[in-house]
């Protein structure tokens, strides 16, 4: 640990900690572009300038005093020093960021940062939370000197989702240093030198993109874009950032479980950033997860019980198809049915459904239902997983927690589900394609129960259609790939008549007298904290923002 | 009359003395051969210590300090050498790697020798095209005598040159933003520290030095330190003069330009003043001296009140300007400095890297005020600031009164300080191009305030008589200013 006096403070932080993030921790704002926690310092905004002190050159031993040069605060890092090194006898260091030289050179370099900037903040997607209109509303000045030509250099368009306005750009370069360092695929760098700097694709001297900026993590560099420079095709002119709410969740897109905090309206999900997790996404996300939300929105979502009258699926009222669905089920042996569970579901929804299978139905036989793999995407820093389901290993332990539950995958499940009565899958799987064999298992299934969000192949085979949710709309924990157990948050309403997946089971337990009753997503994680292996510590209160490891 | 001290350029009109025998002839490599026999490595190093050789690129930083620095027990290190001569007004290393590029190869060796260096880079600017095709064949030769590859003139010693031609960029001249272009990135400087004796080429321990700095070498080994530092100013008699010589050895490579009757490099001791270098040159063309240069386009200007300030490292920078690469460049009476800045400044402007944020922005911004000056566009308007002056304790500072001035001299002067502040020489910038910028646009404002004036009143460029064109001495900041480093209050 390094001892240091930060302006008036006396801190301790760790050995090689920088500047800006010793001020952060301790509540002291030290402006900053081109540093990025997630990136390599290449020091060239120039705007973290802080006041190191040290021995004065030729001034008798021990006499402290401002150094000549102003010093850039991502560079400056700090370590316990020997004892003849200690200043004052005590600190490792001794940093001003409040100095009259500290706030003159925040001044100046903002002022410089402005010359060429559009002002366009009332037609840009970064006003409210751009740095550039945040710093200069605190740390510049009210007005600019420059009344020469701007440059304006073109709006670009780099890749699928991604658009440059090169005219509020600062260079700052983070979105290059990401795809050197993060990504691995180089795609962006400079053209042209000095006050001509822009960001660009490679292109051919006619100008056509030779490689557009399309890698799957491409959408990060909107998010670290300090400035409005790099903006995101999907999210373009849609909202006012101030104007969404936001909520801490985890995305759904595949198992490992990055963290995210979803920004909404009342009518919607509008987009989806990545959230700091030091062990499991750092600060970035993939662009299947940031732009895979959609379906949520979706106005194809259901919002009303189907049932199958002639072949054809017409929509009906809760209480008729739970009746229904009561019937079926009280009518046939309990080794007839199986239950089938969601690896897009959360733990709550999965321990709910077991508890059902188990205490109500009487049956062991479940399986486990998800989204068909994917590929594999390794990044120099980042992996996007072949398993495109949040929640595989939560769900395959809860269901299997109960005495005797057997969870069956794969083609044993559709060889089970081939011969059985009754069929109760839980699915929550947007856009799922069946294979031959699975479609050919649920056909010869006698009354086929489907819980889902959106209409799909395994909708269109079902006798009774339930609206159920998406991660966006309800509370609960995912357990990722490596263990780690994450809440997710309700965000917007359910569609229509649509509830929540552990609620509708709960209530098909009810009719059919089973003893079922929670009241909130918390309190099914307490029960799951009581009875299944591993889960001791996973209620939502220890949870938290954080999440924890299961050991 | 001064004379020419010819030491590097002694033989550069020798017919073919960039083969191998000719140079061989002249004492060629004879040098390095009693380096190697007769000192160890350190003491080599010790020697360039004690003769007090500064480096000739631009800084003045002492070659023996900077070896020092060096960690001797990182492998492999580098010696990269710096012949990317592009400071405007400076051309004396195009003429020992044209003429005489074998003295360039017994430096390095000498060099090499003395840091334990295996590899060299030769990073020589795009343009010489002459100067790498002369260079490489020179090294070609050197090879195939034995004195460079494995086992050099079966002292053990392996030593490799490359020779890497630049793509003609300035700021590939400021070292780290060599490294950078040398190993294949964009010409960029790099944050310091670490500075390039810890972390340079491929993050290794690396010299770089300007080929003046190593072709100085050989005759340091061959004539011994004693009569070395015998060249050199003799302090004492002109007002410039710092108290006590700071070591400023050596002869040093003149390039005059501009207004002489005979421009060229001319070598000469240092320590001559700008009145005895014209004389050398063939004298003056025109009726008189307006102002001079001393090193290289980025140096501050000086009047001609200061013309008898030595052209030495001290004692310019005592006069608050610098030696740098010791391009000199002469403007007579017909010259209009406004004209003149706004030449340098469209340079820099252009040359400017773009990495950081006040040079990328300010010196288009420098350029753009000196072009509407230059133009006759010049606001009008005026505004009171602090004036600064002598002050009653006879120092410079804020005099207590006021002054009026133009808002866009005003703004010129304080967007070329926020790049780098001219008076505290503290710099906002990744590199020192960013004062490289900010001195001549204010030391040429201040320094020629009247013809800065005279063109926004008159709405175009006019020419004044020298007398009327330059501010007086006692109102010149760099003339009054004239402080006393630390390091020479107590002598």
């Amino acid at each position: 640990m390094a001892f240091i006096k930060l302006n008036d403070l006396e801190i301790e932080v760790e050995d090689g900690t920088n500047i800006v993030e010793a001020a952060r921790e301790n509540g002291i704002e030290v402006p900053h572009y081109c540093y990025h926690a997630g990136l390599s310092r290449p020091a060239n905004c120039r705007m973290c300038l802080v006041e190191p002190y040290g021995p004065i050159p030729g001034a008798p031993p021990g006499t402290i005093g401002p150094a000549r040069q102003l010093a850039t605060g991502c560079t400056l890092t700090v370590r316990s020093a020997p004892p003849e090194r200690k200043l004052e006898e005590k600190y490792d260091a001794i940093v001003r960021t409040d100095s009259s030289r500290v706030i003159k050179a925040r001044e100046d370099i903002l002022e410089f940062l402005l010359v060429h900037h559009p002002l366009d903040c009332p037609v840009c997607d970064q006003a409210g939370e751009c740095d550039l209109q945040d710093f200069s509303y605190r740390h510049g000045h009210d007005k600019s000197r420059y009344i020469e030509v701007k440059n304006v250099p073109p709006k670009k368009d780099l890749g699928p989702d991604i658009l440059l306005y090169s005219t509020r750009c600062i260079v700052c370069t983070r979105c290059i240093r990401f795809c050197d360092e993060v990504s691995g695929s180089g795609e962006l760098g400079l053209i042209n030198r000095g006050s001509h700097d822009e960001i660009d694709i490679p292109r051919s001297h006619e100008g056509t993109p030779i490689q557009l900026l399309d890698n799957k993590l491409a959408g990060n560099v909107v998010d670290i874009c300090p400035v409005g420079a790099l903006i995101s095709k999907d999210f373009l002119f849609k909202s006012r950032p101030w104007f969404m709410e936001k909520a801490d969740s985890i995305c759904s897109g595949c198992s490992v479980g990055c963290n995210v905090t979803v920004e909404y309206k009342a009518d919607g999900v509008y987009r989806i950033k990545p959230r700091f997790h030091e062990d499991i996404n750092q600060h970035w996300m993939c662009d299947d997860g940031r732009l895979g939300y959609h379906y949520v929105n979706s106005d194809d979502r259901l919002q009303l019980p189907l049932k199958k009258v002639d072949g054809e699926l017409v929509t009906t009222q809760w209480a008729d198809a739970l009746t229904l669905i009561t019937e079926n089920l009280s009518e046939v042996d309990a080794a007839d049915i199986v239950v089938i569970g969601s690896a897009q579901g959360t733990n709550e929804d999965n321990y709910v459904l077991q508890q059902f299978a188990h205490d109500v139905l009487k049956t062991t036989q479940l399986g486990l239902f998800g989204q068909l793999p994917g590929e594999e995407h390794k990044f120099p820093q980042f992996t996007i997983e072949a398993d495109k389901n949040p929640n595989t290993a939560g769900a395959r332990t809860i269901l299997g927690s109960a005495n005797g539950n057997v969870v069956l995958e794969g083609d044993a499940l559709w060889e089970k589900v081939a011969s059985a009565k009754v069929v109760y899958i839980v699915s929550g799987v947007p856009e799922r394609v069946l294979e031959d064999a699975e479609r050919d298992a649920l056909e010869k299934v006698d009354f086929l129960i489907v819980q889902d969000v959106l209409p799909s192949a395994v909708t269109e085979l079902a006798d009774v259609v339930l609206p159920g949710t998406t991660f966006a709309e309800k509370d609960g924990t995912f357990t990722n790939s490596t263990g780690w157990v994450q809440r997710i948050r309700k965000t917007i309403d359910p569609p229509g008549e649509a509830q929540v997946d552990w609620q509708i089971t709960q209530q098909l337990a009810k009719q059919l007298g089973g003893e079922i009753d929670y009241h909130f997503a918390g309190e099914i994680a307490i029960a799951i904290a009581e009875n299944v292996a591993g889960y001791g510590d996973a209620t939502h209160q220890n949870i938290g923002d954080a999440g924890i490891k299961l050991d | 009359m001064v004379q020419e001290r010819r030491i590097l350029y002694e033989h550069l009109d020798v017919p073919n003395i960039n083969t191998f025998d000719v140079f061989r002839q002249y004492e060629g490599y004879t040098r390095f051969e009693k380096a190697i026999a007769e000192y160890q490595p350190e003491e080599i190093a010790d020697m360039v210590k004690e003769s007090g050789l500064k480096g000739r690129g631009g800084a003045g930083f002492s070659t023996g300090e900077k070896w020092s620095f060096v960690p001797r027990d990182i492998e492999p290190r580098y010696l990269c050498c710096n012949a990317d001569e592009s400071e405007p007004g400076t051309f004396s290393n195009r003429y020992v790697l044209e003429k005489n590029p074998h003295l360039l190869i017994e430096g390095i060796l000498i060099c090499c020798y003395a840091m334990g260096i295996e590899t060299t880079y030769v990073y020589i600017r795009g343009e010489f095209t002459l100067g790498k095709k002369m260079l490489d064949a020179a090294i070609k030769e050197a090879y195939e005598q034995g004195y460079l590859g494995e086992n050099v003139r079966d002292t053990g010693l392996n030593i490799n040159i490359y020779s890497h031609p630049g793509a003609g960029a300035y700021i590939c001249g400021e070292e780290t933003g060599l490294i950078e272009s040398l190993e294949g990135k964009r010409g960029q400087p790099r944050n310091k520290p670490p500075f390039p004796a810890v972390q340079g080429v491929f993050m290794k321990p690396t010299v770089v030095q300007n080929v003046e700095t190593l072709c100085n070498l050989p005759f340091i080994v061959g004539n011994g330190v004693e009569w070395y530092t015998q060249m050199g100013p003799t302090y004492g008699d002109t007002r410039f003069d710092p108290p006590k010589a700071d070591p400023n050895t050596g002869t040093k490579l003149y390039c005059i330009s501009g207004d002489v009757n005979e421009p060229g490099v001319y070598e000469l001791e240092l320590g001559l003043t700008s009145t005895e270098l014209i004389e050398v040159a063939g004298g003056l063309r025109g009726e008189e001296v307006k102002a001079v240069i001393p090193g290289g386009s980025s140096a501050p200007i000086l009047t001609h009140y200061e013309l008898d300030t030595r052209l030495d490292f001290t004692s310019l920078t005592l006069a608050k300007s610098m030696l740098g690469s010791g391009g000199i460049i002469v403007m007579n009476e017909t010259r209009n400095i406004v004209d003149c800045l706004l030449n340098i400044m469209k340079f820099y402007a252009h040359e400017s890297c773009g990495q950081c944020t006040p040079c990328r922005w300010g010196t288009p911004w420098v350029r753009d005020i000196v072009q509407r000056i230059a133009d006759g566009e010049g606001r009008q308007t005026t505004i009171t600031r602090p004036k600064f002056g002598v002050t009653e304790s006879g120092r410079w500072g804020d005099t207590g009164e006021t002054e009026e001035i133009y808002e866009d001299l005003d703004l010129l002067e304080n967007v070329a300080n926020n790049i780098a502040n001219v008076d505290t020489m503290t710099w906002n910038t990744i590199c020192v191009f960013g004062i490289a910028v900010s001195w001549p646009a204010v030391s040429y404002m201040r320094k020629f305030k009247p013809e800065f004036e005279a063109a926004i009143r008159e709405g175009k460029l006019v020419t004044l008589p020298v007398a009327e064109a330059t501010v007086p001495p006692e109102e010149n900041y760099a003339y009054q200013q004239r402080f006393i480093p630390k390091e020479f209050a107590d002598l």
